[in-house]
């Protein structure tokens, strides 16, 4: 299987603050990878940095065989990513917005986002700023999803769901992922990752450790997070 | 990028429309009001331009308000000069910041487009509301001119619009290089900064040591008195203009490339 994920050395500060420390990755093709650790870790720095949000210190970041810096509009052609907070243009109806993200693509994802939509119970017509976090985040979802791209990556995007969303959530992911995606699950629930990852890695004081099994009991999970607060 | 400029002018439009209805609108309430005080005009006019450096500052002691081109350059003049310097500037100030204000950011640059195209799609969707708010403004201060049945110099009247457009152009560059830089809106400070510039004009107009350094002000080569008294344009305070205008959008371009956006 190819690297889909391909992060070598990363390093990023901001100022004097700590970001992440000489992280290495690779997510094969197909995989579902658990991102796990506390707030604070470098999770989302390292999410930002692959993403082209942030500017890298040092490093390399490969994304489906791509440099992220040269390559960054082809691969964000076959990226989805929910971000862990759901914002979009308050003043704009719920389906321009789900269609403006597949016009800045430049191609017509009408009948996936109707399917997606139909299967999350998306209300399109109601305006953004009139919805819930877990209502925007499901618009996020549609976004992230209905151009059927090769990578997702979700950072924590069950916060704010209701369990039967949830479900459905994880049942596309698993669907994209039959046909070929692979998917990056930044998260903080225990179960997500034993459920639905194949792999994972935890986040520590901006440093990457791998699991060598996805399958984690509670009390290694939460020593994670213990570790972390003492230090 | 064509996505993203539609997207910006469809959100634009409401505070384009208010913008330029209100000062368009009490510009030709202006002009209207010419017609009401015109039997009184001459002699205040003469009392106006005897005031020493207030007539300068405001034109006066060029021009008599008692004909319409005068009262336009004075009355008008002032108001569309500051209005359209504060649309401009609270328009480009938000442009880009209002991205990560609004934590819309994380949304957009995950789609796939560079950061210099969703520059140049919003500085561009800026420079369409600036030459909108001008045209929608200029054709109700004519409409005003019809309605009293006179005229006004077409040739002084087209520099006027065009020397406020390129100022208003200048100034929404400075508040778009600052827009790059934060992440959060500055309303304030951009119409600070058009409250400054105007005054440095009225100031050097009165102060004669000051005389030598209008040009450095955006509202130099736009002053309605000066235009409407046919003085010549200053090429070299448009030229600063425009150099100003250049160095702050490329500005804009490299630092939101360069630098890391907030969540």
């Amino acid at each position: 299987m190819a690297n889909v994920i391909e992060i070598n050395n990363l390093t990023k500060n901001y100022g004097k603050n700590r970001g992440v420390i000489d992280v290495s990755l690779e997510v094969k093709e197909g995989d579902i990878f658990g991102f796990i650790g506390p707030n604070g870790a470098g999770k989302s720095t390292t999410i930002r940095s692959m993403l082209g949000f942030l500017k890298i210190d040092s490093g390399s970041i490969r994304l489906l065989g791509m440099d992220s810096v040269r390559d960054h509009e082809k691969i964000l052609e076959n990226v989805g990513y929910m971000p862990s907070e759901a914002w979009f243009y308050g003043s704009m109806k719920v389906t321009d917005v789900i269609r403006y993200a597949a016009d800045v693509r430049g191609i017509d994802c009408s009948e996936e986002a109707a399917r997606i939509c139909e299967r999350l119970k998306v209300n399109t017509d109601k305006r953004i700023k009139e919805l819930s976090l877990g209502n925007r985040k499901k618009v996020s979802i549609v976004c992230a999803m209905q151009h059927k791209p090769k990578l997702f990556i979700f950072d924590e995007p069950t916060s704010g769901l209701d369990p039967l969303v949830q479900k459905s959530f994880f049942e596309l992911i698993n669907e994209y992922v039959d046909q070929g995606a692979t998917c990056l699950l930044s998260t903080h629930v225990l179960s997500e990752v034993n459920k639905y990852c194949r792999s994972a890695a935890i986040m520590r004081e901006g440093r990457l450790t791998m699991l060598e099994s996805s399958d984690i009991d509670d009390d290694t999970f939460l020593s994670f997070y213990e570790d972390q607060e003492e230090a | 990028m064509r996505t993203i400029f539609c997207k910006e002018m469809k959100l634009n439009i409401k505070s384009l429309l208010i913008w330029s209805l209100t000062v368009g609108g009490l510009g030709l309430i202006c002009v209207l009001m010419y017609q009401s005080m015109e039997g009184d005009m001459q002699e205040m006019a003469d009392a106006f331009s005897n005031m020493g450096a207030f007539s300068d500052a405001f034109g006066m002691s060029t021009l008599s308000i008692a004909t319409l081109a005068g009262f336009f350059a004075t009355e008008v003049g002032t108001v569309h000069g500051l209005g359209s310097g504060m649309f401009a500037a609270v328009i480009a100030i938000a442009i880009l910041s209002k991205e990560e204000e609004g934590h819309t950011g994380e949304f957009l640059f995950s789609l796939p487009v560079s950061r210099t195209k969703v520059i140049a799609a919003k500085g561009i969707s800026v420079l369409i509301a600036l030459v909108a708010f001008t045209v929608i403004c200029g054709i109700m201060y004519l409409i005003g001119v019809a309605m009293l049945g006179e005229t006004i110099p077409n040739e002084e009247f087209i520099r006027f619009m065009a020397g406020q457009l390129l100022m208003n152009i200048e100034v929404a560059s400075v508040c778009f290089a600052i827009s790059s830089i934060s992440g959060k809106n500055r309303m304030g400070l951009g119409i600070g900064i058009v409250m400054v510039m105007y005054f440095y004009d009225v100031v050097g107009r009165v102060v004669p040591d000051l005389k030598d350094y209008l040009f450095i002000g955006p509202y130099s080569y736009a002053n309605a008195s000066e235009i409407f008294s046919g003085a010549e344009t200053d090429g070299k305070a448009v030229a600063v203009g425009v150099i100003i205008a250049v160095v702050c959008v490329i500005y804009a371009f490299w630092e939101y490339n360069r630098r890391d956006l907030a969540g």
